[in-house]
C-alpha cells in the first residue's frame, strides 16, 4: 500500500504539528514562584507522580500533536493505494471514470462456453466496484452507428451497474472511435469536479474493426486544457485470438440453362483463421420457416485468412418470391455464419403478340425479334404470335400481356382491350407503316398513354450519312423497373440505339398517370407508360423490326423485352432490392390496397409498432436473417403474410471479420504506455485507493477527546 | 459571646489590628467572656502537702503542730504555690511565616496571638508564664513568672519576633529539658514541618518529664488544601531548595502524604499522652482557646 494526496500542496499545513512542540520550548508559562512551607511533601508527590505524569504529558503532547497532524493530512485529502494503482499513470488521487461497453456483433463470440459480452459486462461491474466512494462514473454503451448516449459523471452506482447489466447483446457494428470520444466529452462535463484524473475503461475484444486508428485519440476538455485519459482497455478475449468463418456473400442470378425457374446461387464465404480450411460443408437451403429445406451441399476449401466463392445452381419449382440460405455449421461466432436472400423467381408470364404486319420472310415479319426475344429459355415469358385476324378471336383473360405490333388499329377489341387493362392486364403497343392514329384513337378512347400524331422521320434509311442523323435515345428514366437492370456499360445497349422514323405524340392529354421512360433527342417521346386502372399500357413510338430502328439488335433489346412484359403483368413490380445490413434502415414499399400491420422478426417476434415516413413504413432492422411482413388487405381487413415483401438482412461483415488489434497499437494510439493500457485478464487496475481522510479526522476527534480527558 | 465579640475573634479581624497586645487583649475577653467559669482559681491557701523544713522557707508557714507530734519542722505548703508554671513554645522558624492569602494571619502571628493570650489569662490567674521562643535554636527565653509585668515582657518579646531559621523542635526541647526542672505546662505552638523524623517523639519525652504538653500544631488552610492549579515554583521558606510542579498533578499526592503525617503526629501524640490541637489559621481563636482552657479546667478540676 503506499499513501498518496489529493492536494499536496496542503501538506504544508503538517507544519501546525510543530505549534505543541514550539509552545512547548519558546512560549511555557514561566510558573509562579510561591513560598510554600511544606516543600517537603511537594517534593515528594512530585516524586512519586512524576512518572505518571511525565507519560501524561507526552501523552497530551502527542494527542495535541496528532490532532493536529490528522487535521492536516485530512485537509490533504490522502488515500492509501495498492500497489497496481499506485504504478498507475497519472497523478494520484480520485478519478471520473467512464466505463465503455462494447455490445457489437462480434462480443457474441463464444469462448469457453461464455460469449464474449457476458465476459465484459462482468469486468464493467467489477471495475465500477473497484471504484472509490468519491470517484464519479459514468457508462456508455456501444452498440451501433454514431455516437451514443454520454451521461456526465455521477455517483448514481444503482444506476449505471443497471445500465451495465441491461446492456443486451446487439448486431450492430460499433464504432468505438465515437464511444470513447463521447466518453471522454462526457469526463469533460464542467460538472465533473474534484477529481484528480479521468480514466476510460473500454470493456471490448479488440476487434481491429471497430477502430479507426487513423483518426485523432479522444482527449477530455479539462479547466486546464485538453488532456488525454488514462485508458484501460479490458480485453474481453483475454488475449486469445478469435477464428471465425463466416458467409460474406450471396448472389442468386436466374440460370436458364438449369431451367426455366433455374437459378445460380453464388456463395461467398470468408475465414479468419491461420490455418486453411478444407472440405467445409457449404449448405443452400431454400425456402422459409417450416417450408425450409436443403436444397444443395457443397464442400469448399477456405484458404487461411481468405474468401473462397462457390456457385450452385438450383432450379425452383414454381415462380414467386422465394428465400435462399447459404450456411456454414455454427461456429464461435454463429450469427455470420448464415446469409438469406428473398428473391422472386420470375412467374410465366403469358403474352399475346399481336403481329400486325407478318411476313414470310421470318426476319422481315414484324414480330420475329420479338418472339425471339420472350421465347429464350430463360424468359418467364411465354408468348403466343397471332395476325389481326387472330387477334379478333383470341380471348384476353387468358392472357396477362396483349402485345400490338404495327397493328393498323385494334378494331372491335378496342373496348375489350380497355377493360382488360383496367382489370389489371398489360398493353404494349409498337408502332409501324400501317398504324392508323385516328382510328386508334376512336377505338381505344383515351387507353394510350398519348394520343398518336404523325410519324416522323429522321433519317432516311440506307442514305448516306443517316446512322448519324437518325435519332437516338436522351433522356432514359433508369430508374424506372424496367430499366433498372441497365447499369454501367450496359446502358450503352440503350444509348446506342438509332431510331430513323418514329411516331410523334400529341401532348395535349391531361389525365394523370402518364410517365415517360425514354425520350429521344429531339425531346419527342420515345416510350411511355400510362397506369389505367389496374393495369399499365406501354407505348412504343418506333417498330420493334429494323424498319424504323436498329433497336432489335441491340444488346439490350431481349432483357428490356422480356422486363416490359414481366412489368405488364405484374411480375417484375415484386422483385426485392439487394439484401440490407442490419441496421440500415429500409422502406417497405407495398402495393395499393393493403397495409402494413406488422414485420416478423427472424426471432419469431412481431414488431407491430412501426415508424412511417410520409406515410411510408421505414424500418431498422436489428438482426439478420429473413424478416417477414404481415399486411392488411384494406377491402377485407384480413392480415396475411405476403412473402413478396419479404426481405434478408445481412450481418454487418465488418463485425464478421475477427482480427484483433495488437495492444500495442492500441495503447500507442491512446498515447503510449503512460497513458493506456491492455487489461488481458479484463481487470481494471485496482483502484483500491482507499480515502483516508475520514479515519484522520475520526483520529483527529479522538486526539481531542484523549486531550480532554488528560486534562480533567 | 455577643456576635461582636465573635467577630473580634476572627483571624481575618485580628489581623487588621495591628500590634500584638491589641490581638491579645481582644482575644483574652473574647475567651473570658466564652468560658462559663472564671478560669481564675485565685490565690489558693488550701493545704497541699508538707515538706521538711529549709533554709530560705517562710517560718510562718512552719506547722507547729507537725513540730509537736513529729519533733520535726515542717512547711506548710498551699496550693498557691503549686500554681501552674507554664512555657509557650513558640515556633518563629521561617515556614512561620507563611500565609496562604492576604489579610490572614501568618502562621507565627496566629501563634504569637495564641501565645500571647494564653500568657495573659495564665498571669491574671497568677499562674507562671514563661516563654521560649526557637528558630533553629532558642533564640529568646523567659522564665516563667506569675508577675502582670511578664505578660508585657512576653508580649514584647513575641511582637518582636519575625520569622527564620530553620524548624529544629529539637532545640526547643533540649532547652526545656534543661531550663524547665519543674513540672510544668509545656505549651508548643509550631507547624512541625521539621525535617527531623523523630521531632515528635522529643517533644514526647517532655511529657516522660511529667510536663504536660500541648501542641498547637499549626497550619494555614493552604496547606491543609493546597489550592494550587497551575505550574509552580515552590520555594521553600527554610532555605534554598524549590520545586516545580503543576499543582493539580501533585495534589493527589500531596494530600495524601500531608494526611500521613497528620495521621502520625495525632497517633504519637495520643500514645504519648500529649494533646494535640490541629488549627487552621483561618480558625476563629475561640475555637481553638475555649475548648483547650475547658479541658485544662475539668483536668484541674
Amino acid at each position: 500500500m503506499s499513501l498518496s494526496f489529493l492536494h499536496p500542496a496542503l501538506l504544508w499545513g503538517l507544519a501546525v504539528a510543530a505549534i505543541p512542540l514550539a509552545i512547548h520550548l519558546f512560549y511555557r508559562r514561566r510558573p509562579r514562584a510561591v513560598p510554600f512551607p511544606a516543600i517537603d511533601f511537594v517534593m515528594q508527590a512530585r516524586r512519586e507522580t512524576e512518572r505518571r505524569f511525565k507519560l501524561r504529558r507526552v501523552l497530551l503532547f502527542a494527542a495535541r500533536t496528532a490532532l493536529l497532524v490528522a487535521a492536516a493530512l485530512a485537509i490533504a485529502r490522502p488515500r492509501l493505494s495498492a500497489p497496481e494503482a499506485s504504478a498507475a499513470p497519472g497523478p494520484a488521487g480520485p478519478a471520473a471514470t467512464a466505463i465503455v461497453l462494447d455490445t457489437s456483433a462480434s462480443m457474441a463470440y463464444r469462448l469457453g462456453g461464455r460469449s464474449l459480452l457476458a465476459r465484459a459486462r462482468e469486468d464493467a461491474l467489477e471495475a465500477l466496484r473497484s471504484l472509490g466512494p468519491d470517484e464519479p462514473a459514468t457508462v456508455v454503451v456501444c452498440g451501433g452507428e454514431g455516437a451514443p448516449q454520454a451521461d456526465p459523471p455521477s455517483f448514481d452506482r444503482v444506476e449505471l451497474r443497471r445500465r451495465i447489466a441491461d446492456a443486451d447483446q446487439t448486431y450492430l457494428h460499433s464504432d468505438l472511435n465515437s464511444c470513447v470520444g463521447a466518453a471522454a466529452r462526457a469526463l469533460g462535463d464542467p460538472g465533473v469536479v474534484g477529481v484528480a484524473r479521468r480514466r476510460l475503461l473500454v470493456a471490448t475484444d479488440l476487434t481491429a474493426s471497430a477502430w479507426r486508428l487513423d483518426a485523432p485519440a479522444p482527449v477530455v476538455s479539462t479547466p486546464s486544457g485538453p488532456e488525454r485519459p488514462e485508458v484501460t482497455l479490458l480485453d474481453a478475449a483475454r488475449g486469445e485470438k478469435l477464428p471465425n468463418r463466416w458467409v460474406a456473400g450471396l448472389v442468386a442470378e436466374p440460370e436458364p440453362a438449369v431451367g426455366s425457374h433455374g437459378y445460380r446461387i453464388s456463395a461467398t464465404v470468408s475465414g479468419q483463421e491461420a490455418e486453411a480450411g478444407s472440405d467445409v460443408p457449404l449448405s443452400i437451403r431454400v425456402g422459409a420457416g417450416k417450408d425450409e429445406r436443403t436444397a444443395v451441399r457443397s464442400l469448399l476449401d477456405l484458404p487461411a485468412s481468405g474468401s473462397v466463392k462457390k456457385s450452385l445452381a438450383h432450379d425452383f419449382a414454381t415462380g414467386g418470391p422465394a428465400v435462399v440460405t447459404a450456411s456454414l455449421p455454427p461456429d464461435a461466432l454463429p450469427d455470420d455464419d448464415a446469409l438469406s436472400l428473398a428473391i422472386d423467381v420470375p412467374r410465366e408470364v403469358k403474352a399475346l403478340v399481336v403481329n400486325g404486319a407478318p411476313s414470310a420472310v421470318r426476319h422481315r415479319d414484324v414480330a420475329f425479334f420479338l418472339e425471339a426475344a420472350l421465347s429464350g429459355p430463360a424468359s418467364p415469358v411465354r408468348p403466343t404470335v397471332v395476325d389481326a385476324e387472330g387477334f379478333g378471336k383470341a380471348r384476353l383473360s387468358d392472357f396477362d400481356v396483349v402485345m400490338l405490333l404495327d397493328l393498323r388499329s385494334p378494331g372491335a377489341k378496342g373496348a375489350e382491350l380497355a377493360s382488360f387493362v383496367e382489370g389489371g392486364g398489360g398493353l404494349f403497343v409498337a408502332m409501324g407503316d400501317d398504324v392508323d392514329p385516328d382510328r386508334y384513337e376512336a377505338e381505344m378512347k383515351g387507353l394510350l398513354p398519348a394520343p398518336l400524331h404523325v410519324v416522323k422521320t429522321a433519317a432516311a434509311r440506307g442514305t448516306p450519312g443517316a446512322a448519324e442523323k437518325a435519332a437516338r435515345l436522351a433522356e432514359v428514366d433508369w430508374d424506372h423497373p424496367i430499366l433498372r437492370i441497365f447499369t454501367g456499360p450496359a446502358r450503352e445497349g440503350l444509348e446506342s440505339v438509332r431510331t430513323y422514323r418514329y411516331m410523334l405524340l400529341k401532348p395535349d392529354r391531361k389525365e394523370g398517370g402518364t410517365r415517360v421512360i425514354a425520350r429521344y433527342d429531339d425531346g419527342a417521346p420515345a416510350l411511355v407508360e400510362a397506369r389505367r386502372g389496374r393495369g399499365r399500357v406501354i407505348l412504343y413510338a418506333s417498330t420493334l423490326d429494323p424498319e424504323w430502328s436498329d433497336w432489335t439488335i441491340r444488346t439490350s433489346f431481349l432483357p428490356a423485352m422480356q422486363r416490359i412484359a414481366a412489368w405488364l403483368a405484374g411480375a417484375l413490380e415484386g422483385r426485392h432490392d439487394a439484401p440490407g445490413v442490419v441496421g440500415a434502415p429500409r422502406q417497405l414499399v407495398v402495393p395499393e390496397g393493403i397495409r402494413v400491420a406488422a414485420l416478423l422478426g427472424p426471432d419469431g417476434r412481431e414488431r407491430r409498432d412501426l415508424a412511417t415516413k410520409e406515410g411510408v413504413v421505414v424500418v431498422t432492422p436489428d438482426r439478420p436473417g429473413l424478416w417477414q411482413v404481415r399486411v392488411r388487405d384494406l377491402a377485407t381487413s384480413g392480415e396475411k403474410i405476403d412473402p413478396a415483401l419479404a426481405f434478408a438482412v445481412w450481418p454487418d461483415p465488418r463485425e464478421s471479420d475477427t482480427r484483433r488489434l495488437e495492444p500495442s497499437e492500441l495503447t500507442a494510439w491512446f498515447g503510449g504506455e503512460a497513458h493506456a493500457r491492455v487489461a488481458a485478464d479484463g481487470r481494471a487496475p485496482e483502484n483500491r485507493q482507499q480515502p483516508v481522510w475520514s479515519w484522520l479526522l475520526l483520529l483527529a476527534v479522538a486526539a481531542f477527546l484523549v486531550e480532554g480527558l488528560l486534562l480533567a | 459571646m455577643t456576635e461582636a465579640g465573635k467577630r473580634l475573634l476572627d483571624p481575618e479581624v485580628l489581623a487588621r489590628l495591628a500590634g500584638l497586645r491589641l490581638r491579645v487583649r481582644a482575644t483574652a475577653e473574647g475567651v473570658l467572656s466564652g468560658l462559663h467559669r472564671s478560669p481564675h482559681h485565685g490565690q489558693s491557701v488550701e493545704f497541699s502537702e508538707h515538706k521538711e523544713y529549709a533554709p530560705g522557707d517562710e517560718l510562718r508557714h512552719v506547722d507547729w503542730k507537725a513540730w509537736g507530734k513529729f519533733d520535726k519542722y515542717y512547711v506548710k505548703r498551699f496550693e498557691q504555690e503549686t500554681n501552674l508554671r507554664a512555657w509557650l513554645v513558640v515556633d518563629a522558624s521561617g515556614s512561620m511565616g507563611y500565609r496562604g492569602a492576604e489579610g490572614r494571619l501568618t502562621k507565627l502571628g496566629y501563634a504569637c496571638t495564641l501565645a500571647g493570650t494564653l500568657a495573659h489569662l495564665l498571669v491574671r490567674q497568677q499562674d507562671a508564664a514563661g516563654l521560649a521562643v526557637f528558630a533553629g535554636q532558642v533564640t529568646n527565653a523567659l522564665t516563667p513568672r506569675a508577675e502582670p509585668s511578664q505578660v508585657n515582657a512576653i508580649l514584647e518579646t513575641l511582637e518582636a519576633l519575625t520569622p527564620g531559621g530553620e524548624t529544629r523542635v529539637e532545640s526547643a526541647v533540649a532547652f526545656l529539658a534543661e531550663r524547665a526542672r519543674r513540672r510544668s505546662a509545656v505549651m508548643v505552638f509550631s507547624d512541625l514541618l521539621d525535617r527531623d523524623e523523630r521531632m515528635i517523639r522529643m517533644v514526647a519525652d517532655l511529657r516522660r518529664r511529667r510536663h504536660e504538653v500541648t501542641i498547637f500544631h499549626l497550619l494555614d488552610p493552604a496547606e491543609i488544601d493546597f489550592p494550587f492549579d497551575d505550574p509552580t515554583l515552590f520555594l521553600s521558606m527554610e532555605d534554598a531548595r524549590s520545586v516545580e510542579a503543576r499543582g493539580r498533578d501533585v495534589r493527589r499526592g500531596y494530600l495524601e502524604l500531608l494526611g500521613k503525617w497528620l495521621e502520625g503526629l495525632r497517633r504519637t501524640c495520643g500514645e504519648s499522652d500529649v494533646e494535640y490541637v490541629l488549627v487552621r489559621t483561618d480558625q476563629p481563636l475561640d475555637e481553638v482557646l475555649v475548648p483547650f482552657l475547658a479541658r485544662r479546667e475539668r483536668s484541674a478540676a
